[in-house]
């Protein structure tokens, strides 16, 4: 009997934890644009792959704390899409690197989804504090 | 499978992990993973790469995990990115027509106009750089051209693949694939010549000027006299004197194999229903070009994900 009940509860911790990063998955996937665009919206000079996830390790902690190699493809299909532009820069001592940067629809998107964000965390929070 | 030692053994993990997915999404995720690596042992020098490694399956990501990212990031971010598909048509005639909503149809219409230009150029790099290659190559600057010229054909890949990801909706590879170092340079030179994409993309390369001229040749002729047709209704109706270059002796004439005659206006717009339909079985044949092309560039084009890259 007790041992069924804990397994019953190991259960219920590993559906919970599914449960978790399933929402993870899908909170990320619009904020990592978005975070993206402002990292490189911020930035003064274009920026590589590895440098902007040194730089959302710094960050820590929630939907960023994922796994790295999430970033890249986001990198890329915001590049396709016009919002981000890149070359290659070969070095002698290091290994060639992507730079991305910002482009001016870019921009214009990280005002647009930066007030879509504003907007979207206020109600959210209302929402949370109770006070509907 | 156990923890990678080696820059290259997590690549071939990762590989492994990704078989049987598209392969341009097979050579972007090495691309990038392999970026991140290099990058990572270049950033803290003085560390062996195994506890490197071993870190980076904790920031970056285990090969299968990184495998399920990428997967899972390709639906999603194809569904945002491209352009919503035409609303499915039940009808066999709203499937006729409904060729000319599906924006692939244009896509391939415009290759094949861009496909008898860029035909020719690929046919006289690859024909003349093979030349010069094969004569050159009893110089001392033969090696250097042929280089150069191998490196050229991999650029244009490259270009061709994004021309055809633009315009055919196939998905092609967004990176090249990563230059290889820490590797002497004779080396580097010999896995051009033994890495057979180099041969596909040239045997591509050349395939393309009779390809792209059948192509142009076919749908020109076919969007001429489809739009000849839908014109007849107009040349009828202004008077015989307003378009004098058009006319045999002022009257339009019309051979049905039987004679030439003069054409009434009952004959004259079943031509132009005609008209109508050759227009639309031409799209029809642009957009079918398109796929096909679009298959056959991928083959040639895009290393296979199930072949080492060794």
């Amino acid at each position: 009997m007790i041992y069924s009940m804990a397994r019953a509860r190991q259960a219920g911790d590993v559906d919970e934890d599914l449960q978790l990063r399933k929402f993870h998955k899908e909170l990320s996937s619009g904020t990592v644009s978005l975070v993206l665009l402002a990292v490189l919206g911020q930035s003064r000079q274009p920026m590589y792959g590895y440098q902007i996830a040194k730089r959302l390790e710094q960050v820590g902690e929630g939907v960023l704390a994922g796994k790295q190699s999430a970033l890249y493809p986001v990198l890329r299909n915001l590049e396709v899409a016009g919002l981000l532009a890149s070359e290659v820069e070969p070095s002698v001592s290091g290994p060639p690197r992507r730079y991305y940067r910002i482009t001016r629809p870019g921009r214009e998107a990280l005002r647009a989804w930066t007030h879509a964000w504003n907007a979207t965390r206020d109600s959210v929070d209302k929402v949370l504090q109770g006070e509907l | 499978m156990g923890t990678p030692r080696t820059i290259n053994e997590y690549l071939d993990q990762l590989r492994a992990a990704l078989r049987g997915a598209d392969p341009a999404l097979v050579q972007d995720a090495l691309y990038d993973a392999e970026e991140h690596l290099r990058a990572e042992l270049y950033e803290r020098p003085g560390r062996d790469e195994a506890s490197m490694l071993e870190q980076v399956v904790e920031s970056y990501g285990a090969p299968d995990e990184v495998a399920e990212i990428y997967r899972d990031q390709e639906i999603r971010i194809q569904r945002a990115i491209r352009p919503p598909p035409p609303p499915p048509r039940r009808s066999l005639v709203g499937r006729f027509f409904g060729v000319a909503t599906d924006l692939h149809t244009w896509g391939a219409l415009f290759y094949i106009l861009l496909g008898s230009a860029t035909g020719i150029a690929y046919f006289t790099l690859a024909v003349g750089g093979i030349a010069l290659s094969a004569g050159l190559s009893v110089l001392i600057i033969g090696l250097p051209f042929i280089v150069l010229f191998i490196g050229s054909v991999r650029g244009l890949s490259l270009l061709e693949g994004r021309i055809v990801e633009a315009l055919l909706g196939v998905r092609m590879p967004r990176r090249p694939p990563y230059p290889q170092r820490g590797v002497p340079l004779l080396a580097r030179i010999g896995a051009m010549f033994t890495d057979p994409r180099t041969w596909t993309t040239l045997f591509y390369m050349v395939l393309m000027l009779p390809l792209g001229i059948a192509y142009f040749i076919v749908t020109a002729v076919l969007l001429a006299v489809a739009l000849s047709l839908l014109g007849l209704p107009v040349a009828m109706l202004f008077g015989h004197d307003w378009l004098q270059g058009l006319y045999v002796d002022r009257t339009i004439l019309l051979d049905w194999g039987s004679g030439p005659h003069v054409p009434g206006w009952g004959e004259v717009l079943a031509m132009f229903l005609l008209g109508a339909v050759l227009l639309f079985a031409t799209l029809h044949l642009v957009r079918g070009i398109g796929r096909l092309h679009g298959a056959m560039a991928k083959h040639l084009l895009v290393r296979g994900a199930t072949r080492s890259a060794s």
